[in-house]
């Protein structure tokens, strides 16, 4: 242990007085801080906005009237997804996912506003992020930080001489990790202070389960993502020659991870599995809602076969006769059967959605970057997962919000009665203004094993090929 | 001391080391002399456990070096052609860093001491090193190899490309050396050096040692005359 320590000691020393190093920290700090900044004012413009509207749209709808409660089905109401915290370190998806839905009776509308729709062409490049600075620029110092960890020794021949202080080059390779490891901890001291102040300062309890937690699982993935880097790094430079070897070999990986396997997989798994366009989508469901899921049920047929079953069961001539408004009943029954249409389409869609993942999640076996990313999204309750667990619950709220209607239509209004009937605030103040709570952390671990196994993979793998190679190797050449 | 037995080293059909037998005890100063390529190199790097014996055996105080390069890592101090230390730290700071590698822990106080009973000049001494030259370097390594407490010398051509004055600096730091008892191997192509400063001489060519005799037993003029007629057979 004396030796690491040592060998970590002037490891720094030399670091602390390399311009190199000191800038390209310096650089990273600024970016982590440009990051959190920006995040913490979008975090808190998009949550005062989105405040703000929710407030507006809820005194609207209990200030809208005494109306027929079918109306006021339609007059329907808006739902806001509100920010996680952790959302202005890992943005992931809030982007692409959209910020709010219009509910009302018959239709499942689609998310609108999504904040890409309102950025320029570069948003394409990715927003910075702290998350972002983390995953890709971090391992960019890490490379410069020790690509030449070994080979500047080997150049210099000063490996020869620590070798002959009867050092191993085990010690000496650990040494080195433990200093550079130590070295990112210091750069990232500030900025993790940072995050866990903002976090009790901004926190939305009700939004966000588990927050502690997820800080935690989120500091300890990111760490062991740097430290994965680092022994990368260092084992590279020891199977390196020269420095440029090395710092090739490195920065083809790092294109490797984070650009090209990416981006290869996004279209594979696209080619894989297409999703259908949006027309042919909404198409579907209209289609399906018409003729039926079977293609041979329309509407006017399902009517009138429930029509034909109440009369029946209530041993009753005509609807005017039921002791329930017929009318309210069968516009709830077309809607639960609407439901049923979309739930159709909607799984077959989530189905495609869940295969794409789960392709992207074997990749990461192989991908550091990809596992991190996929992590660092589910955790900040960023991804997509959080994106469907929201908008299954406000279709659930919708669903419970125009049965009310259809209830109470069916159950207080008369037959052919539309106008001539009409409830108010009691009726609207019954429905309770819609709270979202993230799934668990432990439902969002469920979805992130193979990325989890594929982190510990690659420590495990890099640590015994590092072991390995330091005991192996000569230094005839070095 | 140092010993081999036997020791060959060869590169596929290439034998840089030929069953090389050698002895070397304590305050010996044995100076190989010969070509670049005649295995004076090789011999100190399967010492330093760099390279694996083909064949045979090297051992430092009874010590097999290929079974515990550790433990004969322990006692001895090596000085290659040219001594690199780290150009970001001072000498006073290399010095700290292998000694304490080496398990020795000294006060900054005598470090700056033992640098400076090696030669090196007091302004030095917490200049960092890239602003050395050669010598300066080669007085550091000395400087590392008192305060290790080393029984072995491992030199490597360490005076090629000093100044004459650096280079007799650096012969009477080995000769007080010597005289604590500690056994040299010196690889060197500097014949006066080797006559002037080694007790036992020996000549390698491709791979062999060719002659080996005490240093008092010949004069420069016969060293010089037995050097080049092998080397130009």
């Amino acid at each position: 242990m004396k030796t690491y320590i040592l060998i970590a000691k002037k490891e720094i020393k030399i670091a602390l007085r390399e311009k190199l190093v000191l800038a390209l920290s310096s650089i990273i700090l600024v970016l982590l801080g440009i990051s959190l900044f920006t995040g913490v004012i979008s975090y808190q413009q998009q949550q005062k906005a989105i405040t703000k509207a929710q407030d507006e749209k809820r005194k609207e709808w209990l200030e809208q009237g005494d109306k027929h409660p079918h109306i006021a089905a339609h007059f329907g109401t808006f739902i806001f997804k509100p920010k996680t915290v952790l959302s202005l370190f890992d943005f992931g998806l809030d982007t692409y996912t959209g910020t709010s839905v219009y509910l009302e009776a018959h239709y499942q509308h689609q998310f609108m506003f999504r904040p890409a729709q309102d950025h320029n062409s570069m948003i394409r490049f990715g927003e910075l992020s702290s998350a972002l600075v983390l995953q890709i620029l971090m391992p960019l110092l890490i490379i410069f930080l020790a690509y030449a960890s070994f080979t500047k020794e080997k150049e210099r021949g000063t490996l020869r001489l620590l070798n002959s202080q009867g050092v191993t080059l085990t010690s000496i390779a650990w040494g080195k990790i433990m200093a550079y490891f130590i070295i990112l901890l210091t750069i990232l001291t500030p900025f993790i202070l940072g995050i866990l102040l903002l976090s009790y300062w901004l926190k939305t309890p009700d939004t966000i389960t588990d927050l502690r937690m997820r800080i935690g699982l989120l500091g300890t993935t990111y760490m062991a993502y740097i430290f994965l880097f680092v022994v990368l790094s260092v084992l590279v430079s020891i199977k390196s020659s020269v420095s440029r070897n090395a710092l090739l070999t490195l920065l083809t990986c790092w294109i490797l991870f984070t650009i090209i396997i990416p981006k290869t997989m996004a279209n594979f798994g696209e080619g894989l599995y297409p999703l259908p366009s949006m027309k042919i989508y909404k198409e579907g469901i209209l289609k399906d809602k018409e003729n039926g899921l079977d293609g041979k049920t329309p509407k006017a047929v399902r009517i009138a076969k429930l029509e034909k079953e109440l009369l029946k069961k209530y041993k009753v001539d005509s609807v005017q006769q039921l002791p329930f408004n017929f009318e309210g009943v069968s516009m709830q029954a077309g809607e639960e059967y609407g439901d049923k249409v979309y739930d159709v389409h909607w799984g077959r869609l989530l189905n495609i959605f869940n295969k794409q993942n789960k392709l992207g999640s074997y990749v990461s076996l192989f991908n550091p970057y990809m596992a991190l990313r996929n992590i660092s999204m589910g955790l900040s309750a960023t991804d997509l997962s959080a994106s469907v667990d929201f908008q299954k619950k406000v279709e659930n709220y919708r669903r419970i919000f125009i049965k009310k209607m259809n209830n109470d239509m069916a159950q207080n209004s008369n037959y052919g009665e539309f106008y001539e009937y009409s409830v108010g605030l009691d009726m609207w103040e019954s429905v309770e203004d819609f709270k979202y709570k993230t799934p668990s952390i432990y439902s969002t671990l469920k979805k992130y094993v193979l990325e989890f196994v594929s982190l510990f993979s690659w420590i495990i793998l890099l640590i015994l090929l590092l072991n390995y190679i330091t005991r192996k190797t000569k230094l005839n050449n070095g | 001391m140092l010993k081999t037995n036997g020791l060959t080293k060869k590169y596929g059909a290439f034998t840089a080391l030929n069953a090389l037998d050698l002895e070397i005890k304590e305050g010996d100063i044995f100076c190989l002399l010969g070509a670049n390529g005649a295995g004076k190199s090789t011999t100190i790097n399967l010492f330093l456990n760099f390279i694996e014996p083909t064949s045979g055996s090297a051992t430092i105080n009874g010590i097999d070096v290929t079974k515990h390069p550790l433990e004969t890592k322990q006692i001895l101090s090596y000085i290659p052609e040219n001594l690199m230390l780290y150009p970001n730290l001072t000498g006073l700071e290399n010095l700290d860093f292998f000694c304490g590698l080496g398990g020795k822990n000294y006060a900054k106080a005598e470090l700056g001491v033992l640098l400076e009973q090696s030669g090196l000049q007091i302004d030095f001494i917490n200049k960092r090193v890239q602003n050395y030259s050669k010598g300066m370097r080669q007085k550091v390594g000395i400087a590392l190899a008192r305060a290790r407490e080393a029984k072995v010398l491992l030199l490597d051509e360490p005076t090629s490309g000093l100044d004459p004055k650096a280079s007799n600096e650096f012969s009477e730091l080995l000769l007080e050396m010597k005289a604590k008892g500690v056994a040299t191997l010196m690889a060197t192509h500097d014949l006066f050096r080797a006559k002037d400063t080694g007790t036992h001489i020996g000549i390698m060519k491709e791979g062999v040692l060719v002659e080996k005799f005490e240093s008092k037993d010949v004069n420069f003029q016969d060293l010089e005359k037995l050097y080049l007629k092998h080397m130009h057979n």
